[in-house]
């Protein structure tokens, strides 16, 4: 009722922008309210054929666009030859553009009306506010962003894949993708028959060409859809007159990165790829280009669960390296190979403990810690141990007996894991620190000590310590020990306010301007992913975790458990994820490039390094911070 | 007689009737050397009682601004004057405004007046805008005594002067409209009707821009020559 009032409150051409918008989307499942802004911000301009919409000379985007009524052409030069080419085409309902708004960048494709031509557009700033407002509307221009963020996903697999010297790099020529002989016809052959060809070929597109086999059109499953769901016309209708005409053609010369960049930039599933005189000669689907094969990971985790010498697993962690390179190419996301790294490392950090026990058991049971990123499972293949052994005191001894049992244990395990290529700690975060091997009832006071007396060494103590995992030996007394830690911490604010504060310390690392903030003028260019990009997402999801009492000590599965209790939005949350991975990935694709350049592991990036795409995305994501 | 008092009693306490300082308004623009790309044109519709223009009144005045050659839509005119004496039944089939909307309009005066400001004295273009002009000139010297001439211009005869051999099927406002492919949101309603000859005037301004007729003088001859022109063809 209160709506139809509003409605009737507001003017006919309000309304009219309003139902019109509503026929499209993202708007068909934006609120009134927010399409109203729209609707009330507006401008109206009409183009006529071939007047320029927008050109990359326009410098920053500034308006957001919506076709009203007629079309819009996308239009780049040729690399090559003086001509250009048509890269897409904008219809009713369609907006423009999005990418290099959201990018805060001038347009890369000249736009320009085909036929005349009516645009609807807002300024930035109610862009922002609609963004920033409306949901659906968020969703659909982060959309954008997001295949944005598979775009460097994919060039990280494609480095990835050239260190492993396959074939399937999104860098080779599409021709060596191309399906050959793709499935053609003429503009006159029934849908019927066309898609009987289809279905005969198992696909799911069929170009119609001419005489001299140039592709004037192309016809997919998702076609038919439409034709039968909007009854276009009878199944006997010519293909030439339901078919998108003039399908989106790249040579074979041009990447399949480029093709994956069109692809994903306006939602087609199928390219044609033509020789230089236009001529088609395949077609190349979304699916050719991103495959996925699988990686044996099993395999290895039982080789290094079976080896018999610590040599063997030494050995193995090149092969570790090689995994990562593989899944990274194969397009896992960088929240499963961090995963994949750490259960690798838990093997290996086993298999180190089981062949000194058998070597030299000390006869007492413990149960080996983690702490800090490796007790998160958010490892990479730089690591430092930081770890340490809480044992339950036998009967008839002293901590102080146990420990001089267990320490010399300890050493030469801390010693063996530093051959496997996890690195000493260098705080001696380890468990052959005296300090770090504990009964159950001494970590309880040391905990004690360092909730209750919040002193800043503490709290630099608590990112390391807070996040600790049992990896070997029984999980049960540390999971008595880190209840009483939680609830101990739940009921003191003034601790829970002071790990905030730290996490607020660390500013993510951008200047006013947005641009990167250096680490210092001696590494003027670096930034330092894990300090700088990491670790203020690690430190803010655990003060959350800790005061709403989540015992898992993973960042991304924090985030999950604290968005079903809703104590954050499920979107922020998937934003977060999203760019935590995002940062992990790109420290991992340097280490792989130390790592191949045989330079010391380090955490440091210069974002001129880094191809634009990356930096851009980086730059975006550490703003979230 | 009852009605009657009951009427001038609702006008009464309705708000503020006379006594308005009509010298404050803003003047009427000339036909200057003003480029049209930096001008505001006002595009207006109005919905009469009939067509009679001796006897029938508006009832509904809808407009638009454009201006720096794009439609602003939060620069728009959109009121229903409320007349409840009015008998509006002969043509309330066609603009779809009953006696009930009516009697929810707006105080004449106040919009009348509301209107003149928000026109800022910019020129005002109109389809068949003769017509318009004639009422509301009519109306406005009835209402508020207001009598300054405002520089009007019209888009029926625009729109030939620009695409002198566009194929349409008629001369009309929808003739032209499906020839630019356009939808009227709600026909016959002032402010859709005005708003889709905005939109063909942003058409014809677009290929006025091509032709060189830069200036609001330039485009005022335009129109004179045009209706020259068509005079002498029809002698």
């Amino acid at each position: 009722m209160a709506a139809a009032n509003q409605d009737t409150t507001r003017p006919q051409n309000t309304r009219a922008i309003m139902s019109f918008l509503r026929e499209h989307a993202p708007f068909s499942s934006m609120d009134d309210t927010h399409l109203a802004h729209f609707a009330e911000h507006a401008t109206l301009s009409f183009y006529a054929d071939g007047d320029v919409v927008l050109s990359p000379e326009d410098g920053l985007a500034k308006r957001f666009y919506v076709v009203k009524q007629g079309r819009i052409r996308g239009e780049r030069q040729h690399k090559t030859e003086e001509r250009t080419e048509t890269t897409f085409e904008i219809s009713q309902g369609e907006c423009f553009p999005l990418a290099a708004l959201v990018g805060e960048r001038p347009t890369r494709t000249l736009h320009r009306a085909a036929g005349d031509t009516f645009c609807l557009s807002i300024e930035k700033k109610d862009f922002v506010t609609l963004i920033s407002e409306s949901e659906p509307f968020r969703d659909f221009c982060l959309r954008g962003v997001s295949s944005l963020l598979e775009q460097v996903n994919q060039r990280l697999q494609s480095k990835a894949m050239a260190s492993i010297g396959s074939s399937n790099s999104l860098d080779t020529p599409l021709e060596r993708y191309a399906l050959r002989n793709p499935i053609v016809c003429s503009p006159d052959l029934p849908v019927r028959k066309a898609v009987a060809r289809m279905h005969e070929n198992n696909v799911g597109s069929i170009i119609i060409t001419d005489d001299g086999r140039h592709p004037t059109g192309i016809f997919t499953l998702r076609d038919l859809r439409t034709m039968v769901a909007e009854e276009k016309g009878p199944l006997d209708t010519p293909i030439g007159q339901v078919m998108t005409s003039n399908p989106c053609c790249l040579p074979s010369t041009a990447d399949a990165f480029e093709a994956a960049m069109l692809m994903a930039e306006h939602h087609f599933a199928h390219l044609c790829v033509v020789d230089e005189e236009q001529r088609l000669i395949g077609v190349v689907s979304e699916r050719d280009l991103f495959s996925l094969q699988r990686v044996d990971l099993v395999n290895l985790a039982r080789t290094i669960g079976t080896a018999t010498h610590l040599r063997t697993l030494v050995a193995l962690r090149t092969d570790v390296s090689r995994l990562v390179d593989a899944m990274l190419a194969h397009g896992a996301d960088s929240g499963q190979v961090v995963k994949i790294i750490t259960t690798l490392n838990d093997v290996t950090v086993r298999r180190v403990l089981e062949l000194n026990l058998k070597k030299n058991d000390p006869g007492i049971p413990f149960t080996w810690l983690t702490f800090g990123s490796e007790g998160r499972q958010e490892q990479t293949l730089l690591t430092d141990q930081d770890n340490g052994i809480l044992f339950e005191t036998p009967e008839g001894m002293t901590p102080e007996q146990v420990r001089e049992k267990l320490l010399p244990f300890a050493r030469k395990v801390n010693d063996e894991l530093a051959e496997c290529g996890f690195t000493l700690c260098k705080g001696n975060i380890m468990a052959s620190n005296p300090k770090l091997c504990l009964s159950i009832g001494e970590w309880d006071d040391w905990f004690i000590r360092f909730i209750d007396a919040s002193t800043p060494q503490n709290l630099v103590y608590s990112s390391i310590f807070l996040d600790m995992r049992a990896v070997f030996g029984p999980s049960e007394p540390l999971h008595r020990l880190l209840e009483n830690v939680l609830a101990r911490i739940r009921k003191n604010a003034l601790f829970q306010k002071m790990l905030a504060g730290n996490a607020l310390q660390r500013k993510p690392p951008l200047t006013m301007f947005r641009n990167f903030r250096y680490l210092n003028d001696e590494k003027k260019h670096s930034l330092d992913l894990k300090r700088q990009g990491l670790a203020p997402f690690v430190e803010s999801v655990r003060v959350f975790a800790l005061a709403h009492g989540v015992e898992t000590a993973n960042t991304l599965e924090r985030i999950d458990a604290l968005a079903r209790k809703d104590v954050f939005d499920a979107k922020d949350a998937n934003a977060w994820k999203e760019a935590y991975s995002l940062i992990q990935a790109i420290r991992m694709r340097a280490h792989q490039e130390m790592l191949d350049k045989g330079e010391e592991l380090t955490n440091y990036i210069d974002p001129d390094d880094l191809n634009p795409l990356d930096r851009r995305i980086l730059r975006e994501i550490t703003y979230q911070l | 007689m009852l009605e009657q008092i009951k009427q001038w009693l609702a006008q009464r306490r309705g708000g503020v009737t006379g006594d308005h300082d009509t010298d404050s308004l803003p003047a009427p623009k000339t036909a200057s050397d003003q480029l049209l790309t930096r001008s505001r044109l006002v595009v207006l519709d109005l919905e009469t009682t009939g067509l009679n223009f001796s006897k029938d009144e508006v009832i509904a005045i809808g407009a638009v601004a454009i201006e720096s050659g794009v439609i602003h839509l939060n620069d728009q005119f959109d009121l229903i004057l409320r007349r409840p004496e009015l008998d509006i039944s002969e043509t309330v089939l066609i603009h779809g405004i009953g006696p009930e909307a009516l009697t929810q309009g707006h105080e004449t005066e106040d919009a009348l007046l509301h209107l003149l400001e928000w026109m800022n004295g910019d020129p005002i273009l109109a389809y068949h805008s003769a017509f318009d002009q004639k009422f509301l000139e009519k109306t406005l010297k009835a209402q508020l005594g207001y009598t300054s001439q405002h520089l009007w211009m019209d888009v029926a005869e625009l729109l030939p002067a620009f695409f002198p051999h566009a194929e349409t099927k008629g001369r009309g406002l929808d003739n032209w409209a499906d020839y630019f492919n356009l939808q009227i949101s709600e026909r016959h309603h002032a402010a859709a009707d005005a708003m889709v000859t905005a939109e063909l005037t942003l058409a014809a301004l677009n290929m006025a821009q091509k032709k060189d007729v830069k200036t609001l003088k330039e485009l005022v001859d335009k129109l004179h020559y045009q209706r020259r022109l068509q005079q002498m063809h029809r002698l």
